[in-house]
């Protein structure tokens, strides 16, 4: 999926979170976005996913508006917090099984289940899930849709080594499948080699766009 | 004292096969209702729409009212037999939805201003239709709120099965969207779900459902049929399927339940349902805390056996050289008073 962003400005209110940003992507690419907290990272995955309302032709996907998409088709978004219903009782199998539209589990499905180590609490209730656990719950959720567009907002917070490195290798075989990916981290060494892109976004709303190879700033 | 009720139970089934027209149809109606109820809930719980049942419930009465009128008044002409007033409550029910989504669009803030707007409107209109549709018609009207089974005529019945085959359709259809759409709506919007769309069609299957279920449960508690076997099961279901069959089965157990002692008691449906209903959630309460409790004391039991056994703790006094003298004597006092 190829994804223009075209003087992109956005404001909660008075206070201007991103100022005329500007760059595009190409499908397949890996884009990495940095930058401290309170920088825009998460309220630029937003307007992307039309999440918040921006004007016409600040966002193209695919060269088209995004307003103009009534609506979005495999865009696997993994949030740093999902915003999850905890409360009434639910397994892990059955929010897997919610996402993967096909009924019956084939090897692509068990693969994601086994390289995210989910086989452990698979009949679990997500209630008794740690943090990390769910936030793998939640990737793997989002890989089962066969996304066009990955988005992983802080994937690696709360996730041991073991299955931080499993993750790492997923990300590697999408990009090999030519699947765009859009990564938010703090932690700069993960997935390093597999960067396309860098977007470092500053807290005053200067920003950075890095090709790599390149090294061409803009 | 054993003979009276096995012949009130004997009288029961004589009944129901003397008049099956009108028992029959109400049983079945009731264990449709008792298996859809709680599916229904499981979703209006999870998306917290609880008061909205109740709301469309009011504005349902509206269009049943409306629908008892009109047949009031076309009785004696060639129309008479055309009028359902279930129909017509359905109709309401959805105009009601769309009611409901209209206002919420003036008041960003205040959203929930929509729902007492609308069900006092439904309340007012239903208050004028009884009133204009005469004397004859407060029997049924009475009995809506809170619920007969003896008012399911073969029409109704008709509607309420038709209606019941669309809305178990639907749930088969529509199944992974409305669970993902229930519990994570932006993973729903992103993932392909048009979830404006759903989210319509939820409410007016809602406002279907509330409709039809009028007559034997009654406006006032139709929501508490739909929600009250959900707060039961959610406090011991393990899974979601898991969740709504024991729903389903509470559900079932209280409406049949309630049925049979409506008949017997001479009593309103809806209010035995119901509270058979609560009777299971205050047993299912009983039970968690139970099982808490025990846990609860094997636990202290552990504790006990690890930390105040005098001898592992003198031992462990000995054995740790570094630490200081008055957490020595704090120990050995705790020592001393639990040997007491």
């Amino acid at each position: 999926m190829r994804i223009k962003v075209n003087d992109l400005s956005f404001s909660y209110g008075q206070k201007t979170i991103l100022n005329h940003l500007s760059f595009s992507i190409n499908t397949g690419d890996f884009l990495t976005i940095t930058g401290k907290n309170g920088s825009g990272k998460s309220t630029f995955i937003k307007c992307l996913l039309k999440l918040h309302k921006i004007p016409n032709g600040m966002i193209y996907m695919d060269d088209v508006d995004i307003n103009e998409i009534k609506k979005y088709h495999n865009i696997g978004y993994v949030p740093q917090k999902a915003e999850f219903n905890y409360e009434f009782p639910i397994t892990v199998k059955e929010i897997l099984s919610t996402a993967y539209q096909q009924r019956t589990y084939d090897q692509f499905y068990k693969s994601i289940v086994s390289s995210l180590n989910l086989n452990k609490f698979y009949n679990e209730n997500i209630n008794n899930l740690s943090g990390g656990q769910l936030q793998r719950l939640f990737i793997a959720r989002a890989l089962l849709i066969k996304p066009r567009l990955l988005i992983l907002d802080e994937p690696t917070v709360g996730i041991d080594q073991e299955n931080v490195n499993n993750l790492y290798q997923i990300l590697k075989q999408l990009k090999n499948e030519k699947i765009t990916i859009i990564l938010i981290t703090h932690d700069q060494e993960f997935a390093k080699d597999l960067y396309d892109h860098l977007l470092h976004l500053d807290e005053d709303t200067n920003y950075t766009f890095t090709t790599i190879g390149d090294d061409k700033n803009v | 004292m054993f003979n009276q009720n096995f012949l009130v139970f004997l009288g029961f089934f004589q009944d129901l096969i003397k008049y099956k027209n009108i028992y029959v149809y109400p049983i079945i109606v009731g264990v449709i209702i008792g298996c859809l109820a709680p599916l229904i809930g499981s979703v209006i719980v999870i998306r917290r729409l609880s008061f909205i049942a109740d709301t469309l419930s009011h504005f349902s009465l509206a269009g049943v009212c409306f629908g008892v009128l009109l047949a009031h008044q076309l009785a004696d002409t060639v129309f008479e037999n055309t009028i359902s007033p279930i129909a017509l409550g359905i109709v309401f029910s959805v105009i009601g939805t769309l009611l409901i989504e209209k206002l919420r669009s003036f008041y960003k803030n205040y959203k929930e201003l929509s729902m007492p707007i609308v069900m006092s409107f439904g309340a007012a209109l239903s208050g004028i239709f009884i009133a204009l549709s005469g004397d004859s018609s407060s029997n049924i009207t009475s009995s809506l709120l809170f619920g007969s089974i003896s008012i399911v005529e073969l029409k109704d019945f008709i509607v309420i099965l038709v209606m019941s085959l669309i809305i178990i359709i639907f749930i088969v259809i529509f199944y992974k969207k409305i669970i993902t759409l229930c519990f994570d709506e932006t993973f729903a919007k992103v993932s392909g779900i048009n979830v404006k769309l759903l989210q319509l069609l939820i409410t007016i299957i809602l406002a279907v459902f509330i409709s039809i279920s009028m007559e034997i449960v009654g406006v006032l508690l139709i929501s508490s049929l739909m929600i009250v076997p959900v707060a039961s099961s959610i406090l011991v279901g393990k899974s979601f399927k898991n969740t709504c069959i024991i729903s389903v089965i509470f559900s079932e157990v209280s409406i049949l339940l309630g049925i049979y002692f409506s008949y017997t008691l001479s009593v309103p449906t809806g209010s035995l349902i119901v509270i058979f209903n609560i009777v299971i959630l205050l047993f299912i309460m009983i039970y968690r805390n139970l099982i808490k409790c025990f846990k609860k004391k094997n636990t202290k039991q552990l504790d006990y056996s690890i930390t105040i056994d005098p001898n592992t703790i003198n031992e462990n006094v000995d054995e740790v050289t570094e630490i200081n003298e008055e957490d020595k004597e704090i120990v050995k006092e705790e020592n001393l008073e639990n040997k007491e």
